[in-house]
């Protein structure tokens, strides 16, 4: 197999895995709470950050700081929740509310992360380190573990959905909101706990990807555009598309990457995604209607 | 058991309700009869929480439930079955009747809950993978009903049972509803046409334009022959 | 029916003027008065010596407030959530700047093309919105932005000058003015921009266009039912709003001598967004009073450096959920409530049909 098809078939896989887990959180909350979290990319950011300094101030092994990371960035994301999201729900300006407020929150935190830690970039530490080469190609090995840990998360995340008592109840409250109250489903905790695992969905992402690049507090941004692109493209609210659209937006920009050179892969994404909106808003598995009359 | 007073309640601008009092005691079959539109809907909503009253109160055994939010009343055993039924379209059948038990009973319970609703309507067991949003209207009945009594409700409020259905299915779901009347269970039942609700009705209140213009025993309302010429659906 | 009746009855001459005519209720006097003062203002500060720096933040007001009162009128008076805005100053400043550094053009005609291009570019990103939803609107806008961005970082040579954007730009020229007189003049081109943008834009909110816009924004299955062309109103608010921005894009480009591809970098859009938001969003003088308030802070709490982010952030999204209205209404309501003198007589809703005296008419 040419250098070339393999260096992209990897790339593709790799950053299929990545925009699949970032999108995850982001769809899932849509779904439930039909919410569009911006700050999506600053509980990326806050994983990140906790696991750098965990590893940093604490010299605790990465191991250690990465659950530490994800539970933190649960954290945040629950607290944001009872300060700034609960407090609209079911008010009439709330989609105007949340989408104003998670950008606020997405700069809040990226300043914060300059004042705590400082604008130079940061290295976090991989979990597996080393790689290994496959027809000249570098494969590293925590980039099969992102890979391996995508797949199993949203092996389990299904799982959770399909069978899990509050799986269930998220998805009886993205459906019918009403009927789960009244089903004594409590819908606005429930919406906390969706939003709590999307944000240690965000946070795990962070902490697994971080060693690919510096860690800088703009970090979070790419990612979540990424993710945004991903969620519309594989249809707001469905698993399922989250992972579809992962891959083959991953597989498509690497593979234009690596043929057409690197300065056509995101503009080519963003064509293919303004393509998608123009022909099919719903995206590939999408729920609810989007149409304008 | 249930006791409401004074209900004041509304949408928006206006006002629905005007002062409701009415109660229902333990294993009473209440009827509120009513034309469309007149407040049948908004009342249960009020009552069960998804509606925030204005003023007045509601009582559950004495305990003011009146701002309680709509899963705390649920699970305090008042349990409203909707109209419009209000499935979760994207589950199953059996998924559906799941959720009506969230609050979490033993593994026996639920067993025994389920092989009651199946008692009911044995076509629950045997498409339970169906998808509840690939349902007709009377199935659709069946299945709310169904979920309802999954829950541990001592009252069961049901708005409008025979919404929308042929004639043949609404027999069945009221010949349903009155072996649940039978088994115990205490019902607030809100219907526009009194044919139906002539068995299973112990007292009945009246509602027009938001008020509570008469009530009173069953026999006694519905044996007036002006009422039943109004209500005759 | 004769007076006597009428007045038996009770009946009054409805006051329509009022009620029809807005425009009337705004004083002559006061619009003439603001102006009078801001034609004076920089001859007044330069005279008594104080220097040309409030007057180059008022012309940084003036440039952000053009912008964010296009912005609002797409989103707050739209419903639309565009973040698009960003990126058509953007257009508008690299066709002025190109045209002048490339072409040789004069700055003060090529800046009349920058508004003619952002409108076209706002109409094509216009077109595809129409057909979708808040949230989709979201994303494609800002997919724009970022080509937009990508665009101009790694586009021809003679637009990115290298991934830095355009940098030696020609300024305008004035004649022979410099110094302080070249800053007055300065004033004056984005003072006139500013009042323009801002009469036209106060029109458009008070015109059919504007009750349109609202009601299509509040109620669209209602609006649409009563004859209103969603597509074309919305169309033609886009082209308003990116005529203005695109404009100020290129009046920005001759001002600073370029334009940097950090433009695109979110903290700007963040700034614009809190200028609508904190001002007020969906009113009219929401976002020049924002565009006042965070170009002031700015300015005075520039020595906080991250913080001054941090605290805008939080701020953003505390008065996104705790004050949704922003700002300006509330000053109203203060004003109306303790400082306004007696209300006039609430206008009367009367159609015209309506039983009343007609000895008046003809």
């Amino acid at each position: 197999m040419s250098t070339q098809f393999v260096q992209a078939a990897w790339g593709g896989i790799l950053f299929g895995s990545v925009y699949g887990l970032m999108a995850l959180g982001l769809t899932l909350v849509w779904g439930a709470v039909r919410l569009l979290n911006l700050a999506h990319g600053a509980l990326f950011v806050v994983g990140s950050y906790v696991a750098y300094w965990v590893v940093s101030s604490l010299n605790l092994p990465i191991l250690i700081a990465l659950p530490i990371g994800v539970l933190a960035a649960a954290a945040f994301a629950y607290l944001m929740h009872l300060i700034f999201i609960r407090p609209v729900i079911g008010k009439p300006g709330f989609d105007n509310s949340t989408l104003i407020a998670t950008v606020g929150i997405s700069i809040a935190v990226s300043a914060a992360a300059i004042l705590i830690f400082n604008p130079e970039y940061k290295v976090v530490p991989p979990v597996i380190s080393g790689n290994f080469t496959v027809s000249q190609v570098q494969i590293t090995k925590q980039g099969l573990l992102v890979i391996g840990a995508s797949l199993a998360l949203f092996g389990t995340v299904y799982l959770f959905l399909t069978y899990s008592r509050l799986g269930m109840a998220i998805r009886a409250v993205s459906q019918q909101q009403e009927a789960a109250s009244l089903m004594s489903i409590p819908v606005v905790r429930t919406y906390g706990m969706v939003i709590a695992i999307s944000g240690a969905l965000a946070g795990l992402a962070g902490v697994l990807l971080s060693p690919f690049f510096f860690l800088n507090p703009n970090s979070g941004f790419n990612p979540m555009i990424q993710a945004l692109i991903v969620t519309i493209f594989g249809g707001l609210g469905s698993v399922r598309g989250a992972l579809v659209a992962g891959f083959v937006l991953g597989i498509f920009e690497s593979f234009v990457e690596v043929y057409y050179g690197v300065a056509w892969a995101q503009p080519g994404v963003f064509l293919l995604i303004i393509l998608m909106l123009i022909l099919r808003p719903n995206g590939l598995f999408g729920i609810g209607e989007v149409r304008r009359l | 058991m249930l006791e409401v007073k004074g209900l004041v309640a509304g949408y928006g601008g206006g006002e629905v309700l005007h002062a409701i009092d009415l109660e229902v005691r333990e294993g009473e079959g209440v009827v509120v009869l009513g034309p469309n539109g007149h407040g049948k809907t908004t009342l249960l909503r009020a009552i069960t929480g998804l509606l925030p009253p204005r003023a007045g109160q509601v009582l559950l055994d004495g305990k003011d439930i009146t701002r309680w939010r709509a899963d705390a009343i649920a699970a305090a055993g008042l349990v409203h079955i909707p109209q419009g039924d209000l499935l979760f379209p994207d589950m199953t059948v059996t998924e559906n009747l799941l959720m009506g038990a969230y609050y979490r009973p033993t593994w026996s319970e639920r067993d025994a809950r389920l092989a009651r609703v199946y008692e009911l309507f044995p076509w629950l067991k045997e498409r339970g993978n169906q998808l509840a949003r690939t349902l007709s209207g009377g199935e659709r009945r069946m299945l709310a009903l169904g979920r309802g009594l999954m829950s541990k409700a001592r009252l069961l409020l049901i708005d409008e049972p025979s919404l929308g259905l042929a004639p043949l299915i609404t027999q069945q779901i009221y010949a349903s509803i009155h072996k649940v009347k039978e088994s115990g269970m205490s019902l607030l039942i809100a219907d526009e046409n009194a044919n139906h609700v002539a068995g299973l009705a112990d007292r009945v209140y009246l509602l027009e334009t938001g008020s509570l213009v008469r009530q009173g025993p069953a026999d006694e309302l519905l044996r007036d022959k002006a009422l039943l010429e109004s209500y005759l659906g | 029916m004769s007076t006597g009746a009428s007045a038996t009855l009770g009946l009054t001459r409805p006051a329509l003027d009022r009620a029809a005519a807005p425009w009337r209720r705004v004083s002559l006097w006061t619009v003439g008065g603001v102006l009078a003062a801001g034609i004076v203002l920089p001859l007044l500060l330069v005279r008594l010596d104080i220097g040309t720096y409030l007057i180059t933040l008022l012309i940084l007001f003036f440039v952000q407030a053009v912008v964010a009162q296009s912005w609002n009128l797409i989103m707050g008076y739209g419903g639309i959530y565009s973040f698009a805005q960003v990126a058509l100053f953007a257009v508008g400043g690299w066709t002025s700047g190109v045209l002048v550094h490339s072409l040789g053009w004069n700055p003060f005609l090529a800046i009349l093309v920058s508004p003619l291009v952002a409108v076209v570019a706002a109409l094509g990103i216009g077109l595809p919105t129409l057909r979708l939803r808040g949230v989709y609107v979201v994303l494609l806008t800002l997919a724009f932005h970022e080509l937009a961005r990508v665009f101009a970082v790694t586009g021809p040579r003679f637009i990115s000058g290298g991934g830095y954007g355009l940098v030696t730009v020609q300024t305008f020229q004035f004649g022979n003015a410099i110094g302080n007189q070249r800053t007055i003049y300065l004033y004056y081109l984005a003072g006139l921009i500013f009042a323009i943008a801002t009469f036209v834009i106060w029109r458009v909110i008070h015109s059919p266009l504007g009750v349109a816009m609202t009601a299509l924004r509040d109620s669209e299955t209602y609006a649409v039912s009563r004859g209103i062309n969603q597509f074309r109103v919305r169309l033609v608010l886009f082209a308003i709003s990116a005529f203005f921005t695109g404009l100020a894009g290129g009046y920005s480009t001759h001002y600073n001598g370029g334009i940097s591809t950090t433009i695109f970098d979110f903290p700007r859009i963040i700034d614009l967004l809190a200028m609508i938001v904190i001002g007020g969003w969906g009113t009219f003088a929401g976002p020049i009073l924002g565009a006042g308030i965070v170009i002031g802070l700015d300015q005075y709490l520039v020595a906080l450096g991250d913080y001054q982010t941090l605290i805008l952030g939080l701020a953003l999204a505390g008065i996104a959920v705790f004050a949704p209205q922003g700002l300006w209404p509330l000053i109203r309501r203060l004003y109306e409530n303790y400082l306004a003198p007696e209300p006039l007589p609430p206008a009367v809703e009367v159609s015209p049909s309506a039983p009343h005296d007609t000895t008046g008419e003809l």
